[in-house]
C-alpha cells in the first residue's frame, strides 16, 4: 500500500478504502437492471408528481364528461379501443366519456401516495421498535415481540374492510377533512400499522448480532447513553436491510391498494382510482379489452420496476457478494 | 312496489326491499312516451305445450322473503303469484299496458263487490281450492293471512294496506289497536273488520277505498290458520298455486325448486297455464356469466332466463338481430329518483336549485343512455296510464325550462334566492360501480353551480336500512306504483310508507287524502296531476329518469314480454318449449 509520490502519480489507480455506500452505488451504476428501472421509476414518479399539469397540457381532464365520446344508447365508446382517438389517447370510460388516460395519472398519484406514506411509516415504526426490542432484552423485549405477534394473528383483510367506515368516521372526528383525505389517511394508518411487525422483526435480528460486536461494548465501556447506542451505533449499521426493505415493500402496497379500492374501500368518487378501474373493467372486459389492459399493464409495470430495483439494491448492498 | 331489479341486486342480504343502486337517470319535460310496452313479443310458436323446467339465473343469493305478507318488489310478486301464491285477484298476462294491468278474479269467483260507498268490500272464493297437503283453502285462511299483516315484527318491509284501510281504531300514536294473531290483543277488533261468512270474505274499511280490490294483490294472500306462522314461514311456505317448493337453499350455489302440486286443480285456477313441469331458481350467479349462458343458449340453457342485463352485454344482445325473438326492452314500472330531505333542505328554492344544476343528461348516459330510459317529469311515471299527465318540470315549471344538461346559472340565481341554502351536501346511494360514476356526475355537475357535494356510498344490502334510519341530504331512489293508481305513488313518497324526503306537508296531505277517497275515477286523476305538478315543483324528489328494463330469455322460453303490472316475464302463461 505504500508507495513513493513519484509511483503513486502514475499509478493507473490508487487501491483506497471504500466504505459501504460507495461500494454499493459503485455495483448500482455497473447494473444495467438498476439503471433501467431506475428511468422508469423515474419517469413514473415524475408523470405521477406532474400529473395535473401533463394533462392539463394534454388538454384532458380526469373528471369531465364526454357525452361525445360514447354512444346514446348503451353509453358504449364510439370507435374501438375504447373510444382512442387523438382527443383521448387511451379511450374513454363507459357511460361517462371521462378520459382514461387523465384518470390513469390521477389515479397513479393517489396509489403512490399511499404506498409512500404507508411505507414511510412502516420504515420508522419497524426500526423504533425492532431497536429497541433487539437492543432492550428481557421484558420489553417479550412485550414488544408477543404484541408483534397479535398484529401478525390479524386476518389484515378483514379487519381493513370491517373498520373502513367506522374507523373513518372516528378520523373525521379527529379533525381529518371528511371523504377522501380521511379515507386515504385511514388507508396509510392500517397498511402502516399492520405491515410495521415484519420489518420490526428483521431489524430485531441485526440488532441482536449488532449489540455484541466490539464497537457497541467499546460505545458502552465509554459510558454513551443508551439513545446514543441505539441511534448513533447501532442504526447507520441497519440501513441497507431497511433500504432493500422498504425498495421491496412499496410495490407491494401499490398492489395493497388496487386490491382495495377493488374491494370498495378506497377513494370515494369522483377520484380515480387503479383498483376501481380494474373493478369495472371485468364486465366490460369482452367488449373493451384495453379497460382491463391499460391499468393492468401500468401497475404490472411499477411493480416490477419497483422490484428490480429492489433487488439490485439488496445485491449492491450485500457485502458477501462478489463484485 | 319498491325496486329491486334482478342485475342489481347482488347484495341483497335481508331488512329493506331494495332499489339496487339507482343513482343513475336525468330527465327532461314530458317527453316520455304512453306506450311502453316496447318489447318485442315474437315468441317461440304456438301457445306452448306442458312439460319441461324453466330456469331463472339469479345473482341475489335468496329470495328476499317467500311469505306472502312480506313479499313486496314488483319481480317477485309476479314469479310467487304465479307459482306458489294465489291472491284473491291477480292482474291479466298479456302484452301492452292496459291489457297487462287489467284486473282479473283469482281465487276470487269475480274482482270483488263493493258497497257502502266503497267502504265495505267483499269477495266470493272459488271452490275447490285447496292447499298443498290438500286441505281445503277456507275463507278463515285468508283472513289469518291478512290478520298478519298487522304483526309487524313478522312482516316488516311488506305491504301494509290492511292496517291502512280496515276499520279497526288506532292508538294516540297511531299505531293500530291490534296487534296481530301471535299476539292476539285487540282480534275482536279485527274480526269486526274482516267477517267470514261461508265462503265470502267482507272487509270493512275505514274510508272508501275506489280500488280495494287492486290492494288486495298485496299481502292478502291466504295463510293456513291453524298454522300460527312465524317468521320461518318466509322460509318455507305452504303452497296453494300449481307448484310446491320441493328444495329451497340460499346462497350462492344453492336454488329453489318447484315442482308440480298435486292438490292444485286448474278447474278452481283458470288464470294460471301452469306449463312447464317445474321451475328453478339458481342464486348467487355471477351477473355477466349468467348474461353469457343465455346468450349461447346452449344445453339446458336454452330453458334459462335472466331478470336483468348487465350494461356490458346491452350492445350484444340489441345489436344483432338473431336475439330479437327472445330479448325485452320495455319501460318498467319504475321512476327513479333523488330524495331531497326536507328536513335539510326546508327551503324549496335551494331544493330546486339542486334539481335544476344537476346533469340529468350525463346520469341518464351513464345508467345506458335509451336503454335506461327517459328523461322524468315526475315520480308519476307515463305507463301508469290515466293518471300521468305531464308536469312540465322541466319546460318552465321553475320559471324558465331546464336543459337535461343543467342550467348552472338558473341554479346560481335560484341558491341566491332561498333561505339559507347548504353549499355543501352529502349524496348517499348504493354502492356499485355504476352508481360511482353517477355519484361523480353529481359532483361535477354541482360543482358548476357552486355546490359541493360529498358521496356517501352505502353497502347494497342495508342501504334502505340506512337512509331511513339517517338520511343526509339527497338519497336516491326507485319506486313502482303497486297498482295503476297514483295513489300507490304520491301518498306513499310525500306522506307516509316510503317518504324518504321526509315531507310533512299537512295541506298536501290533506288534498292527498280527498284524492285517494274520490270514487271518480277521471276526477280523481285530475286531482293526482295538480299534486304531481304540485310534489315536482317543491322539488321533494329531483325526478331523473323513467326506468325501462332490458332482459333475455333461452331459444327454448316463451312467451317473451313484458308484463307491465310488474314489469317482469309473464310467469303465469310461460312455457318450455318441448
Amino acid at each position: 500500500m505504500t508507495a513513493t509520490v513519484d509511483e503513486a502519480t502514475t499509478a493507473p489507480e490508487e487501491i483506497k478504502g471504500r466504505s459501504l455506500t460507495q461500494i454499493a452505488w459503485g455495483r448500482l451504476r455497473r447494473d444495467k437492471t438498476f439503471i433501467a428501472s431506475a428511468i422508469v421509476l423515474l419517469i413514473i414518479l415524475l408523470v405521477a408528481l406532474f400529473a395535473p399539469l401533463i394533462t392539463s397540457w394534454l388538454g384532458l381532464d380526469p373528471y369531465a364528461t364526454d357525452k361525445t365520446a360514447i354512444s346514446t344508447s348503451g353509453g358504449k365508446p364510439n370507435g374501438p379501443w375504447g373510444g382512442a382517438s387523438l382527443e383521448h389517447p387511451l379511450g374513454v370510460e363507459w357511460g361517462t366519456g371521462r378520459d382514461i388516460l387523465a384518470r390513469l395519472l390521477y389515479g397513479l398519484r393517489i396509489s403512490l401516495l399511499i404506498a409512500f406514506a404507508a411505507t414511510t411509516l412502516v420504515v420508522i415504526l419497524g426500526t423504533l421498535f425492532g431497536i429497541i426490542s433487539g437492543y432492550a432484552r428481557g421484558f420489553t423485549d417479550a412485550a414488544i415481540g408477543r404484541f408483534m405477534d397479535l398484529i401478525l394473528a390479524f386476518p389484515f383483510l378483514l379487519i381493513v374492510l370491517a373498520l373502513s367506515g367506522a374507523m373513518t368516521q372516528r378520523l373525521t372526528a379527529m379533525g381529518i377533512p371528511e371523504g377522501n383525505a380521511s379515507r386515504i389517511t385511514y388507508l396509510i394508518l392500517v397498511l402502516g400499522i399492520f405491515g410495521w411487525p415484519y420489518l420490526a422483526r428483521i431489524v430485531r435480528g441485526e440488532v441482536l448480532s449488532l449489540r455484541e460486536r466490539e464497537f457497541v461494548e467499546a460505545a458502552i465501556a465509554m459510558g454513551a447513553s443508551t439513545p446514543r447506542i441505539l441511534f448513533r451505533e447501532i442504526l447507520p449499521n441497519l440501513w441497507a436491510p431497511i433500504l432493500v426493505y422498504a425498495t421491496l415493500l412499496l410495490p407491494v402496497y401499490i398492489a395493497t391498494e388496487a386490491v382495495l379500492s377493488f374491494l370498495g374501500v378506497g377513494v370515494l368518487p369522483p377520484e380515480p382510482s387503479f383498483g376501481a378501474m380494474l373493478s369495472e373493467s371485468v364486465q366490460f372486459f369482452q367488449l373493451v379489452p384495453s379497460y382491463l389492459f391499460i391499468p393492468g399493464t401500468l401497475l404490472v409495470i411499477v411493480v416490477v420496476a419497483f422490484n428490480l430495483a429492489g433487488d439490485s439494491v439488496r445485491d449492491a448492498l450485500d457485502p458477501k457478494a462478489a463484485k | 312496489m319498491v325496486k329491486s331489479k334482478a342485475t342489481l341486486a347482488i347484495g341483497i342480504a335481508a331488512g329493506a326491499l331494495i332499489l339496487a343502486a339507482c343513482s343513475g337517470g336525468s330527465s327532461d319535460g314530458g317527453s316520455a312516451s304512453g306506450d311502453s310496452s316496447t318489447s318485442s313479443s315474437a315468441a317461440p310458436s304456438g301457445d306452448g305445450q306442458p312439460g319441461g323446467t324453466l330456469t331463472i339465473l339469479s345473482p341475489a343469493e335468496q329470495i328476499l322473503s317467500l311469505d306472502p305478507q312480506v313479499v313486496y318488489t314488483g319481480e317477485d310478486l309476479a314469479f310467487l303469484g304465479a307459482t306458489i301464491q294465489r291472491s284473491l285477484t291477480a292482474y291479466q298476462v298479456a302484452p301492452g299496458d292496459a291489457e297487462g294491468t287489467t284486473l282479473v278474479p283469482d281465487m276470487a269467483t269475480d274482482t270483488g263487490t263493493a258497497s257502502n260507498g266503497g267502504k265495505t268490500w267483499s269477495f266470493t272464493l272459488r271452490d275447490g281450492i285447496k292447499w298443498e297437503n290438500g286441505n281445503p283453502v277456507t275463507c278463515e285462511d285468508v283472513a289469518y293471512g291478512v290478520s298478519r299483516q298487522f304483526d309487524i315484527g313478522l312482516t316488516e318491509g311488506g305491504p301494509v294496506y290492511a292496517v291502512s284501510y280496515l276499520d279497526i281504531p288506532t292508538d294516540a300514536d297511531g299505531n293500530s289497536e291490534y296487534k296481530g294473531p301471535a299476539d292476539g290483543t285487540g282480534q275482536e277488533l279485527f274480526d269486526a273488520a274482516v267477517v267470514c261468512d261461508g265462503n265470502t270474505i267482507t272487509f270493512n274499511l275505514n274510508q272508501p277505498v275506489p280500488d280495494f280490490n287492486y290492494a288486495v294483490t298485496l299481502g292478502f294472500s291466504a295463510v293456513p290458520a291453524d298454522m300460527a306462522a312465524g317468521v320461518e314461514y318466509g322460509d318455507k311456505p305452504m303452497s296453494n298455486g300449481p307448484y310446491k317448493i320441493q328444495e329451497y337453499a340460499k346462497g350462492k350455489g344453492g336454488k329453489l325448486v318447484l315442482v308440480r302440486n298435486e292438490n292444485w286443480s286448474p278447474d278452481s285456477d283458470p288464470y294460471r297455464k301452469a306449463l312447464p313441469d317445474s321451475w328453478v331458481v339458481n342464486f348467487g350467479i355471477e351477473e355477466s356469466v349468467a348474461d353469457q349462458r343465455v346468450i349461447q343458449s346452449s344445453g339446458e340453457d336454452e330453458y334459462a332466463m335472466v331478470q336483468g342485463l348487465t350494461t356490458a352485454s346491452l350492445p350484444i344482445v340489441f345489436e344483432d338481430p338473431q336475439y330479437e325473438s327472445r330479448r325485452i326492452d320495455a319501460f318498467d314500472p319504475y321512476s327513479i329518483y333523488a330524495a331531497v330531505n326536507v328536513e335539510k333542505i326546508p327551503d324549496e328554492k335551494c331544493r330546486q336549485a339542486i334539481g335544476v344544476a344537476l346533469d340529468r343528461e350525463a346520469l341518464l348516459l351513464n345508467a345506458g343512455g335509451t336503454y335506461a330510459g327517459e328523461f322524468a317529469d315526475g315520480v308519476v311515471k307515463p305507463n301508469i296510464g290515466i293518471d300521468y299527465a305531464p308536469t312540465g318540470l322541466w319546460d318552465g315549471l321553475l320559471g324558465q325550462p331546464v336543459p337535461g344538461t343543467g342550467d348552472p346559472e338558473f341554479a346560481k340565481k335560484l341558491l341566491s334566492e332561498g333561505k339559507d341554502c347548504p353549499t355543501e351536501i352529502t349524496l348517499d346511494y348504493a354502492q356499485s360501480e355504476d352508481s360511482d360514476k353517477a355519484a361523480a356526475i353529481w359532483v361535477e355537475s354541482l360543482a358548476r353551480a357552486g355546490i359541493t357535494v360529498k358521496p356517501n356510498p352505502i353497502e347494497r344490502g342495508q342501504y334502505y336500512g340506512v337512509v331511513f334510519e339517517n338520511g343526509n341530504e339527497i338519497m336516491t331512489g326507485g319506486w313502482g306504483p303497486d297498482w295503476p293508481n297514483a295513489s300507490t305513488v304520491l301518498p306513499p313518497l310525500f306522506v307516509q310508507g316510503w317518504n324518504l324526503s321526509r315531507v310533512d306537508d299537512k295541506a298536501f296531505a290533506e288534498k292527498v287524502s280527498a284524492a285517494s277517497v274520490e270514487l271518480d275515477r277521471d276526477t280523481q286523476a285530475t286531482m293526482w296531476h295538480e299534486l304531481s305538478k304540485e310534489a315536482a315543483q317543491k322539488m321533494w324528489v329531483v325526478p331523473t329518469r323513467f326506468g325501462r328494463d332490458q332482459r333475455l330469455a333461452g331459444t327454448k322460453v316463451g312467451p317473451i314480454f313484458s308484463w307491465s303490472a310488474y314489469g317482469s316475464y309473464p310467469y303465469p302463461i310461460m312455457y318450455a318449449v318441448q
